[in-house]
C-alpha cells in the first residue's frame, strides 16, 4: 500500500517526466480513470506549480538586479542622457543629484517662477495706475496746477552744463521745479493766496513775478476743503508790494458776470475770460462758482476777477467730460479764512486793500495795473 | 551596442531568451534601459523608480517569452514602452501626482501589453500569497521545498544536507511540509478569491 508521501514522490516524479514507461503509463491511466485521484493530483499540480515558477521568478528578478548592478558598476559616473547615440556626460555624482531633482522639479520650478514674475509686475503697474488715480482726482475732476515738462528741464541742464564749461555760473541752477501754478497777491506786505493742491506735498516754493524777479515763500496756512492756500514771502530783502489795485468781494457774485483770470498755464501771462456760469461747483458744491473760462493746467490759483475789478474768486479746476466748465473757489470762502487767521493772531494782520483801483477802467488797463499781482508758484518735491 | 557582443534582431532575441540564453537577456536588458530611464525621469520619477519599472516591464516580457505565450504584434521596444508607461502610471497614480497626464513621445500602439500586464499582476498576487505561506510555514520546512522545488536538489542531496538518516525521512518530511504549504497556500488563496 502506498502512503500519501509517497504519492507525491511518485507526482513529483512524474512532474518532472522521470516515470519510465510502465509506471507512467499506469499512472496516466489512474488519473483518467478516479476522478478523486485526478482532483489530488491538480491541487498538487497548481501548488508546485506556483512554487516553481515564484522560484523562477525570483531567480529572474535577482538576473535582472545584477544586470542592473553590472551597467551601475560601468556608468558610475555617467549620466544617461536618455539617447543611446548621443554623447555621454561625464559628471560628478553631486551634479547628478543636482539634475535628478531639475529633472523632477522643474515643472514646478517653472510655475513658481512665472507667478514670481508675474507678481512682481502686476504690483509695480498696480502701484503706477494707483499713484496715477491719486493724483488725478475722481469722476473727471482736474486740477489745474502744470507738470514741469520733463523735456525743459532737460533743456536747462543741459543749458547749465554749458554754461558751467564756459566758467560762468548762472544763479539760477536749482530751477527744476516740479509743479507749477499761479498765485497772487493777498496784501501789500507778502501775503499770497493760491491753491492748496498746488503746492501739495511741496519740499520748498519760489515765487516768480513777470519780471523775473524770484521771492522764497512758505505757506502759512491751508484750507484743503476749499482748495486754498495762504503764503508768505520770507526774503530779508523783501520790503513789500505797491499798493492793491483790487479788492476781495464779500458777497456772492450773480450768474451771468463777466468774468476773467489771468494766469501762468505757459512761460508767460496769459488772460482768458469768460461768464459766471453757476453758483456752485463739481457736483454741487457751494463753496464753488463754475466759470465758463478756458483753462489750463498751470491756471491753478489765479485771480477771478468781474468787471469793476473785484477779485471774487480762485481758480481751481476744471470737468473733463463737460465743455469749459472750470471751478473757481469763492471769494467769500477766502474772506472767512483770512477773518479767522487774523483772529486767532492778532499781533500779525492782515491788512487787505480796501479801494479798488480798477472800477471803471477799460480790460486792457485794468490788466496792465493787475499783472504785477500775478505770480508764478513754483513747487519743488 | 558594440561592447563586443553580437547584436540581435527582435526575432532573435526572443528566440536566444526562450532558450534561456542570460546574454541575450542582458543584452537586450542594456538596449532599452535608456528610453525607460529618459521616459520615467520626464515625468517626474527618479533615477530609482525607472530601474524599479523597468526591471518590472522587462520580467513581464521575460515571463511572456519563457511561456512560449508572446504574441508580439510590434518591435520589443514599443511593447516595453508600453509596459513600462503603464507600470509608470499606476505608480504616480498610487502616489497620488499629476493624474493621469503623461509627457509622452511615441505614440501609444495597441500592442496587447495591457493584457499581459494585467495578467502578470494576477500572477504576482499570487507570487505573494506564496512568499507569505513560504514565509509561515518556518525552518527546516522552507529551506526543504526551496532546495527540491526552487533550486531544483535532488532528494539524496537534501537528504545530505540536513542530515536526515535516511532518503524515506527526508521523503516524509519534504511531503509533511508540502501538506502544510499547501494549507496555508489555499486557504489565503480562497480567502483572497472571495472578496
Amino acid at each position: 500500500m502506498m502512503t500519501e508521501a509517497d504519492y507525491y514522490a511518485l507526482f513529483d516524479a512524474y512532474r518532472k517526466g522521470e516515470l519510465a514507461g510502465a509506471e507512467r503509463a499506469n499512472l496516466e491511466r489512474r488519473l483518467a480513470a478516479d476522478p478523486n485521484f485526478a482532483q489530488r493530483y491538480t491541487d498538487f499540480e497548481e501548488l508546485t506549480e506556483t512554487l516553481t515558477s515564484y522560484g523562477e521568478r525570483r531567480a529572474t528578478r535577482q538576473k535582472l538586479k545584477a544586470f542592473q548592478a553590472e551597467i551601475d558598476a560601468e556608468d558610475e559616473t555617467v549620466v544617461e542622457t536618455g539617447y543611446p547615440d548621443m554623447p555621454v556626460l561625464h559628471i560628478s555624482p553631486m551634479e547628478r543629484k543636482l539634475r535628478e531633482f531639475w529633472g523632477a522639479h522643474r515643472a514646478t520650478m517653472a510655475v513658481a517662477a512665472s507667478v514670481a514674475i508675474l507678481a512682481v509686475f502686476v504690483t509695480l503697474l498696480g502701484m503706477e495706475w494707483w499713484r496715477t488715480s491719486q493724483s488725478s482726482s475722481l469722476y473727471g475732476y482736474t486740477v489745474l496746477r502744470r507738470e514741469v515738462e520733463r523735456i525743459k528741464r532737460n533743456q536747462r541742464a543741459m543749458d547749465r552744463a554749458i554754461n558751467q564749461i564756459d566758467g560762468s555760473k548762472t544763479a539760477d541752477a536749482a530751477s527744476q521745479s516740479k509743479f507749477s501754478g499761479t498765485g497772487f497777491a493777498l496784501t501789500a506786505d507778502g501775503y499770497l493766496v493760491t491753491s492748496y493742491h498746488v503746492i501739495q506735498g511741496a519740499d520748498s516754493l519760489l515765487i516768480e513775478s513777470r519780471d523775473r524777479q524770484h521771492y522764497h515763500a512758505e505757506p502759512v496756512f491751508t484750507d484743503v476743503a476749499h482748495d486754498l492756500a495762504i503764503l508768505r514771502i520770507k526774503d530779508k530783502n523783501f520790503n513789500g508790494f505797491k499798493r492793491l489795485p483790487y479788492s476781495f468781494k464779500r458777497g456772492q457774485s450773480d450768474l451771468g458776470e463777466k468774468v476773467y483770470t489771468l494766469g501762468y498755464p505757459r512761460e508767460d501771462l496769459v488772460f482768458n475770460d469768460g461768464s459766471l456760469s453757476a453758483r456752485s461747483g463739481f457736483e454741487g458744491d457751494t463753496a464753488f462758482y463754475q466759470v465758463s473760462i478756458p483753462v489750463n493746467p498751470g491756471n491753478s490759483g489765479g485771480p477771478l476777477l468781474d468787471d469793476r475789478g473785484n477779485l471774487i474768486g480762485v481758480v481751481s479746476g476744471r470737468q473733463m467730460d463737460v465743455q469749459s466748465a472750470a471751478f473757481a473757489t469763492k471769494s467769500s470762502y477766502l474772506m472767512k479764512l483770512v477773518d479767522s487767521l487774523a483772529a486767532a493772531s492778532p499781533e500779525a494782520p492782515y491788512t487787505l486793500p480796501r479801494t479798488n483801483l480798477l472800477a471803471g477802467t477799460s480790460r486792457p488797463q485794468q490788466i496792465r495795473k493787475l499783472q504785477d499781482y500775478v505770480f508764478v508758484v513754483k513747487v519743488y518735491e | 551596442m558594440g561592447k563586443g557582443q553580437p547584436s540581435y534582431t527582435d526575432e532573435e532575441f526572443v528566440a536566444a531568451i526562450r532558450r534561456g540564453d542570460d546574454r541575450a537577456l542582458a543584452q537586450l536588458y542594456r538596449l532599452h534601459l535608456p528610453m525607460v530611464t529618459h521616459f520615467v525621469l520626464q515625468n517626474s520619477g527618479s533615477e530609482d523608480e525607472a530601474k524599479d519599472v523597468y526591471q518590472e516591464g522587462v520580467m513581464v516580457f521575460y515571463e511572456k517569452v519563457r511561456d512560449g505565450s508572446l504574441e508580439l504584434s510590434c518591435q520589443i521596444k514599443t511593447y516595453l514602452y508600453a509596459v513600462c508607461r503603464r507600470l509608470w502610471l499606476k505608480r504616480l497614480a498610487e502616489k497620488g501626482r499629476f493624474g493621469a497626464r503623461l509627457d509622452d513621445h511615441e505614440p501609444y500602439l495597441e500592442t496587447g501589453a495591457e493584457a499581459d500586464l494585467a495578467e502578470a499582476q494576477e500572477r504576482d498576487k499570487r507570487f505573494g500569497l506564496m512568499a507569505e505561506a513560504l514565509e509561515q510555514i518556518g525552518e527546516p520546512c522552507r529551506s526543504l521545498l526551496e532546495g527540491f522545488y526552487l533550486l531544483d536538489r535532488s532528494m539524496q542531496q537534501l537528504t545530505a544536507d540536513f542530515g536526515y538518516t535516511n532518503a524515506d525521512n527526508a521523503k516524509n518530511q519534504k511531503y509533511k511540509c508540502l501538506v502544510r504549504l499547501k494549507k496555508l497556500f489555499f486557504s489565503h488563496y480562497k480567502e483572497e478569491e472571495s472578496y
